[in-house]
């Protein structure tokens, strides 16, 4: 079943009356649940607004999108809000975790919004398995400025697991990590991949690190330039 | 279409079920924010806690001015009437049937008729020893004491403790006094002091507002039953008779050759009259009316003193007892009245005057009175008004300036925290989350500085109070208005801050550096 479905996909940026950007022109893309997707194209190709609209931070200007089966495309604010809340796990390049705050309460965010509203006791529970399924119970009272950057982005993927949600969206996950601890953020998504049947879409511009993921989309100009399954993805763990 | 409507109940329903989780969320949320920026927190709070606590002192002192301004207006005697036994008109001045008649001798005087009267009037001053201008005295004169005007009176024996029984009744009367005066030689050992002995009443101790007993307590309602034989000291005669602020309390002077205890001393406490020696009320000594009337083997009363329940009423209360007392005298309506009704606007008109004038202006008083009284009384109460408008307007600013100050941070706080707004929003905090939880924050800075103002402005209003002399009145009210306006201000500082952050674009708010 797919977790994604995206049809005729357009978004275009109106800046003035005679100057427009077609960020998106009619891409189609169909992701399966439980599927490690990376999405690779340089800057200017559309990947950055496939990743917001996917995200369900913002609406397509035209097009269809279904989200476990649910049409996205049109939905106001407070329920994309709801949707990302509830279905959608976001890394980012430059983590986003609030400096004031533990590892365990960077972790508890989602869960103070949407429908769910766990107690403070369950929320503490939940924020500490998500840490354990980074490997980070031991940092759980850590500042982030007292965490390496690698541990941050673990913190930031615990926090997008925190809600269970079935789609994880990673936007240059390793942008601002070197080799090594890149790869470890890397393996960290492929192991939640394999363990938990995660839906994973990862944005890069860097080829090496697309091919982490079991198929690979290349974006050039709005549109879907290759999309292929890649072989030797089973390697990468141990590499 | 009927699929609409089971989505929309269980929404609502939904919607019910969270509200208290939500509101929990955004207190729970609000408190960890301000927690994490714990300068920035005390910063804000401590601004806003100044200008409440300036509101807070504000309304402590003014109310404590208002106080003091009516206790002074009290202190001064407008209140008071005076009714003295006698009546040295020949014809009684007060208007028959009331306001509208106009007062007889209130025309302008025909030109030479003031030196006529003076001259006419001259054999009235009658051969009294205090009055032979050849004379020494080792004191002040009656006449030196109370003025030419007040000297004679009081000599007719047309007073009764009855008649001051009945005055009591009167409506609109507050206190009633009854006075019996005379001059006497103090003895206290080897020293002595001519001064003026009033026979009075416990009330009179309420009616002087000025009167503080510096040491001992006035004489008591038993001693005035059982004629008791005690005395209060005036300041100035205590110190004739004892020395610079000695406290003659149980010790004993003679008048009349008896021997009377002292009691207490009375001081003033109305800065524009502090007491000197000839004045009327601290050199002098005060007994129960009844030892007098026993010791003296008398029953009249020379003056009896009333206060109205309020200076506006003076008018009415002092034409009241006039009716009253004329119809307890017999007094028939073409007779002058047996005795005077002064009140302190008549008494400060007529003083220094020759009685013939005086009395050509008191019969103008009743008019001037009415218009005088009325003007004061309004006076007064605009004063208190304006007193109220001044503070309303700093309770405004303050108000306004502790408005901007949380607006400023909230708004400086917004925009600093417009990275953590956006991750906020991306995992899945809608527009009302966001923006109840800016408001929360600033209610609670507001509800934090309300309570934090109250303190320090009540241990200001106390500081100054003590450090300052100034009268100081903190009321439970005063506190509640301040806490009020510093919820309020947290209230409106709070909007537009969490509007802005509420309406912030995640894409934006994420990507913003």
């Amino acid at each position: 079943m797919a977790a994604i479905e995206v049809r005729d996909l357009v978004k275009t940026y109106v800046l003035s009356e005679t100057h427009r950007v077609e960020a998106l022109r009619g891409l189609t893309l169909s992701v399966d649940k439980g599927e490690f997707l990376s999405v690779l194209g340089p800057s200017g190709s559309g990947k950055s607004t496939l990743m917001h609209i996917l995200g369900c931070l913002d609406q397509p200007t035209s097009g269809e999108y279904r989200l476990m089966g649910r049409d996205v495309a049109r939905l106001g604010n407070d329920e994309r809000a709801r949707i990302r809340n509830e279905e959608i796990g976001f890394v980012f390049q430059s983590f986003h975790l609030l400096a004031r705050a533990s590892a365990l309460e960077n972790v508890e965010l989602p869960m103070l919004y949407g429908a769910k509203r766990p107690s403070r006791d369950e929320r503490r529970q939940q924020a500490a398995e998500a840490l354990e399924a980074v490997r980070l119970s031991d940092r759980a009272t850590h500042a982030p400025s007292q965490l390496s950057g690698g541990q941050q982005q673990r913190v930031a993927i615990a926090r997008a697991l925190a809600n269970r949600p079935g789609l994880l969206l990673a936007d240059e996950p390793t942008g601002n990590l070197d080799t090594r601890t890149g790869r470890e953020i890397l393996d960290t998504f492929a192991r939640l991949n394999s363990e938990r049947g995660l839906t994973v879409i990862m944005i890069t511009h860097d080829r090496q690190v697309a091919r982490y993921a079991s198929r690979s989309v290349e974006l050039r100009d709005g549109r879907i330039l290759t999309d292929e399954e890649i072989a030797s993805n089973g390697a990468s763990p141990g590499a | 279409m009927p699929k609409r409507i089971p989505v929309n109940r269980d929404t609502i329903q939904r919607l019910v079920r969270e509200m208290p989780a939500e509101r929990r969320t955004a207190v729970e949320t609000a408190f960890q924010s301000l927690r994490r920026y714990p300068l920035r927190t005390a910063l804000t709070l401590l601004g806003l806690a100044f200008g409440v606590a300036a509101l807070m002192a504000t309304i402590a002192l003014g109310r404590g001015a208002q106080e003091a301004i009516r206790d002074q207006v009290r202190a001064a005697g407008l209140n008071v009437i005076e009714i003295t036994a006698g009546n040295y008109r020949t014809r009684g001045e007060r208007p028959i049937g009331g306001v509208e008649a106009p007062a007889r001798h209130g025309a302008a005087l025909p030109p030479g008729a003031l030196e006529r009267l003076l001259r006419k009037i001259e054999p009235v001053a009658l051969a009294h020893p205090e009055n032979d201008p050849m004379e020494k005295h080792d004191h002040p004169t009656a006449a030196e004491r109370l003025g030419d005007s007040a000297a004679g009176l009081g000599a007719a024996a047309t007073l009764t403790s009855d008649d001051a029984e009945a005055i009591s009744s009167v409506p609109g009367v507050a206190h009633v006094a009854s006075g019996i005066h005379e001059s006497v030689r103090v003895f206290a050992g080897d020293r002595r002091w001519f001064t003026r002995l009033h026979g009075t009443d416990v009330d009179l101790v309420e009616i002087r507002r000025s009167f503080a007993m510096q040491h001992g307590r006035f004489f008591s309602s038993g001693e005035l039953r059982r004629s008791s034989q005690v005395v209060v000291l005036g300041s100035v005669a205590r110190d004739q008779l004892f020395g610079q602020d000695e406290d003659p309390v149980g010790r004993e002077v003679t008048i009349w050759n008896q021997t009377f205890e002292v009691v207490g001393v009375v001081v003033s406490t109305n800065w524009m009259n502090p007491g000197a020696p000839g004045d009327d009320e601290f050199d002098a000594v005060y007994t129960p009316f009844t030892t007098v009337h026993q010791l003296l083997n008398v029953t009249n009363l020379n003056s009896i003193t009333v206060t109205a329940a309020s200076s506006g009423r003076v008018t009415e209360v002092s034409r009241a007892i006039t009716d009253l007392l004329r119809e307890r005298h017999g007094i028939g309506e073409t007779q002058a009245d047996d005795f005077t009704v002064t009140t302190q606007a008549s008494e400060v008109l007529g003083k220094g005057l020759h009685p013939k004038v005086a009395e050509t202006l008191a019969g103008n008083i009743p008019n001037l009175e009415r218009t005088t009284l009325a003007q004061l009384a309004s006076t007064l109460e605009r004063s208190s008004r304006t007193m109220s408008v001044l503070l309303l307007a700093i309770a405004l600013v303050s108000l306004v300036v502790g408005a901007i100050g949380i607006s400023n941070v909230m708004l400086l706080s917004v925009r600093e925290r417009i990275r953590e707004i956006g991750l906020r929003m991306a995992v899945g905090a809608q527009t009302g989350d966001v923006g109840s939880q800016f408001l929360t924050e600033s209610v609670l800075l507001g509800a934090a500085g309300g309570v934090l103002g109250v303190v320090i402005g009540a241990v200001a209003a106390v500081v100054v109070e003590s450090s300052f002399g100034l009268a100081v009145e903190i009321s439970v009210v005063a506190g509640l208005i301040s806490f009020l306006v510093a919820l309020l201000t947290g209230v409106i500082a709070g909007v537009s801050p969490a509007r802005r952050a509420a309406r912030l674009d995640p894409i934006v708010a994420l990507g913003s550096e």
